[in-house]
């Protein structure tokens, strides 16, 4: 069955999607976004019941493997110690993400240049620099100026409340000396733009009740669907087709019914992130590419980058009240983000404190360390932590290599039959040296901040929701997929858009940068749109 | 029996049986502000829980089935009616055939207790979920604390 033929087709209506479907509605061309998932409706969100926390275990885990919603794909990642995470739904892993938003910061785009390894990214901060911005508008960014870690950059927004607990902890960094900052979030602190502000409620991670957290199916898609743009849910994707002229001309999907669909378009724009889209082109066959669209380079589902994730946890003595605020974030430390080879590992990390563990969680954390026993000993040793617990994830650069890679798994399928992806990752040794400092650094500031017992756990084999670098950005057709403002080398009418890109990974959250790539690459498409097949 | 059960999981004796195991995981606390998880009424939770966890009943079922008849060996009336030392030890003997029960039934447990609006309270927490109250923050000194960080920066 074949539809009317769109300009430019979407594929993905998560954080990048949503921002080039903005973009581009201006254009007033025929857009179309295809998405798996379906709206989320933030009435069922858990945060409005008691049993909010144990859900985050279940029907909204991280983890589409535990979820297993209709709109999951399986994904094969028993050949890595880090498990990958995505969510399918208008918002994508918006809808579960903390919020927490900062950018890359310049030397993130050229590692080469600044410490030889890896490569430099093809842009540069500068060049990026008016889409952040832009982005910080329309997702209504809540931070404070002058961070001596940045460039110069402004907000919208005031920073989310640092709380009892965030003072403790700032108490520890400004002991040591070290940098801290109030995080950037996208979250509303504020009323903005018609989204009510932030109740401090604490489950950010289980879906926004509020709407204060941005997701982009309450920021962009909104606007970019009163603009014109059509957005249909719960149509998957099954490959992407070529015409005899090597130009993508469409795609076949499945849609809420089942029934197989055609769906042509001048222009396609991949926007499924780290797993989704190299899994989509390798699944995209044809004779002009037998091992997968725009694979002529065969770096497609090469160089997969997580961020190796530290969590650290300290106990104090006094309650910090750390079941109030933003979950995942409060302040953000980046001294030991740029490379220092004493340390014996380059690139670095940041350190992003967490809030405290709500009453559930508390227990079973207790129970996991041997903490909280159950008899007769149960009540002291649980009074002894709750609400007494503080920390932070620490986020490492991982480095791309070309053996951390997605590939199509051989036995595996999604529902619809669809070849599922498989992670092949090893932890590198740079990352383990990283690793072990990170714990070690932030074992010191959370007992400088009065902490009288840490723990630690690196890497979190369940932190692995940034997905990054298997279709990277470069000028060179042999080494790279896709071009300096997202164009596939081998396919001119085929655009990437998210952290499928990344030349490197950056010691921060993608997301921001994401959305960045994804309104620059849009502005770029807008001004080659007279010749860009040529 | 659940309301939301038609045909009861585990039987009116192994409520009562799951019920003082419960007083046992979480017991009551010695200046009574938190009650033990079994006379908070968390049966009815395990056994809802385990309607629609096939898993959980895997474990929980056959855990009763085999401490009541450890019970019976000893010639007790039933596990309520033991003191405490003697069910600890059943317990004990309980963890070396069913090794899941404990911890599995512990699991649940802390689950259901502490979203308990009793709990809550007597955590000093309001008994309700977070949203849509959520939680008043007071603002910091920012720029008192940040100033030596502004400073270092300076140097």
């Amino acid at each position: 069955m074949a539809d009317a033929p769109v300009d430019v087709l979407i594929i993905g209506a998560g954080a990048s999607g949503a921002a080039l479907a903005w973009s581009l509605a201006d254009t007033r061309m025929n857009i179309l976004c295809l998405e798996q998932g379906d709206w989320m409706a933030p009435e069922t969100y858990p945060a409005a019941g008691r049993d909010w926390e144990i859900r985050g275990f279940g029907d909204f885990s991280v983890s589409p493997n535990t979820r297993s919603r209709p709109e999951d794909y399986p994904v094969n990642d028993s050949d890595s110690p880090i498990a990958a995470s995505m969510f399918n739904a208008v918002g994508g892993s918006t809808i579960l993400y903390a919020a927490h938003f900062p950018r890359f910061r310049p030397s993130d785009f050229k590692v080469k240049s600044v410490d030889g390894i890896a490569d430099d990214w093809p842009l540069d901060y500068e060049r990026l620099a008016p889409y952040y911005d832009e982005n910080a508008r329309m997702m209504g960014v809540a931070g404070l100026a002058g961070d001596p870690a940045y460039p110069p950059k402004a907000f919208p927004l005031p920073p989310v409340p640092l709380g009892k607990l965030g003072e403790t902890l700032a108490g520890g960094f400004n002991k040591l000396g070290w940098h801290w900052w109030p995080s950037d979030s996208a979250i509303a602190t504020q009323d903005y733009e018609g989204r009510a502000a932030c109740i401090n409620a604490g489950p950010c991670l289980t879906g926004c009740a509020q709407g204060a957290k941005a997701s982009t199916d309450i920021t962009y898609w909104p606007v970019a669907i009163r603009r014109g743009v059509t957005l249909k849910t719960r149509c998957r994707v099954r490959e992407i087709t070529v015409g005899p002229d090597g130009l993508v001309d469409g795609v076949i999907y499945y849609d809420a019914d089942g029934t197989e669909r055609r769906q042509r378009a001048e222009v396609v724009v991949l926007g499924c992130n780290g797993i989704g889209t190299p899994r989509l082109l390798l699944n995209s066959r044809s004779k002009q590419f037998p091992d997968g669209l725009a694979n002529r380079s065969g770096m497609v589902g090469q160089n997969l980058m997580f961020h190796p994730y530290a969590m650290v946890t300290g106990l104090f003595e006094e309650r910090l009240e750390g079941y109030k605020g933003p979950m995942g974030c409060c302040l953000m430390s980046q001294e030991f983000y740029e490379t220092d080879r004493t340390r014996g590992f380059v690139r670095g990390y940041s350190m992003e404190t967490l809030r405290g563990l709500p009453p559930v969680s508390t227990a079973l954390w207790g129970m996991t360390q041997g903490r909280v026993p159950w008899g007769a000993d149960h009540r002291r040793a649980y009074d002894a932590i709750f609400d007494r617990s503080a920390g932070m994830v620490i986020i490492c650069e991982d480095l791309p290599e070309g053996h951390n890679r997605v590939t199509l798994d051989p036995e595996l399928v999604d529902g619809d039959g669809i070849p599922a992806p498989k992670v092949t990752y090893r932890l590198s040794e740079n990352s383990t040296s990283m690793l072990a400092h990170a714990v070690a650094r932030g074992k010191e500031v959370l007992e400088a901040a009065g902490a009288t017992e840490t723990f630690a756990e690196a890497p979190l084999p369940i932190a692995g929701w940034h997905l990054m670098g298997t279709t990277r950005m470069g000028t060179d057709p042999a080494t790279s997929v896709v071009n300096e403002w997202g164009r596939a080398h081998d396919v001119k009418n085929l655009f990437i858009i998210d952290g499928s890109i990344f030349v490197t990974a950056a010691g921060v959250n993608p997301t921001n940068t994401i959305q960045a790539l994804a309104l620059y690459i849009g502005d770029m498409i807008k001004k080659n749109l007279a010749n860009l097949f040529d | 029996m659940s309301a939301t059960t038609t045909t009861p999981l585990i039987s009116a004796a192994q409520v009562r049986t799951l019920t003082a195991v419960l007083d046992e995981i979480v017991p009551p606390s010695d200046d009574a502000r938190f009650p033990g998880a079994g006379a908070l009424g968390l049966a009815a939770y395990v056994e809802q829980t385990m309607a629609h966890t096939p898993d959980l009943q895997q474990v929980i079922t056959p855990g009763l089935t085999t401490l009541d008849r450890l019970v019976q060996a000893r010639g007790a009336e039933s596990f309520a009616a033991l003191c405490r030392e003697d069910r600890l030890a059943l317990l004990d003997e309980l963890t070396a055939t069913e090794p899941a029960f404990l911890p599995t039934l512990t699991f649940h447990t802390y689950v259901g207790y502490y979203q308990h609006e009793r709990v809550l309270e007597a955590l000093h927490l309001e008994p309700r979920p977070p949203y849509p109250k959520g939680f008043e923050m007071q603002s910091s000194d920012l720029a008192t604390l940040l100033e030596p960080v502004r400073r270092r920066a300076e140097r």
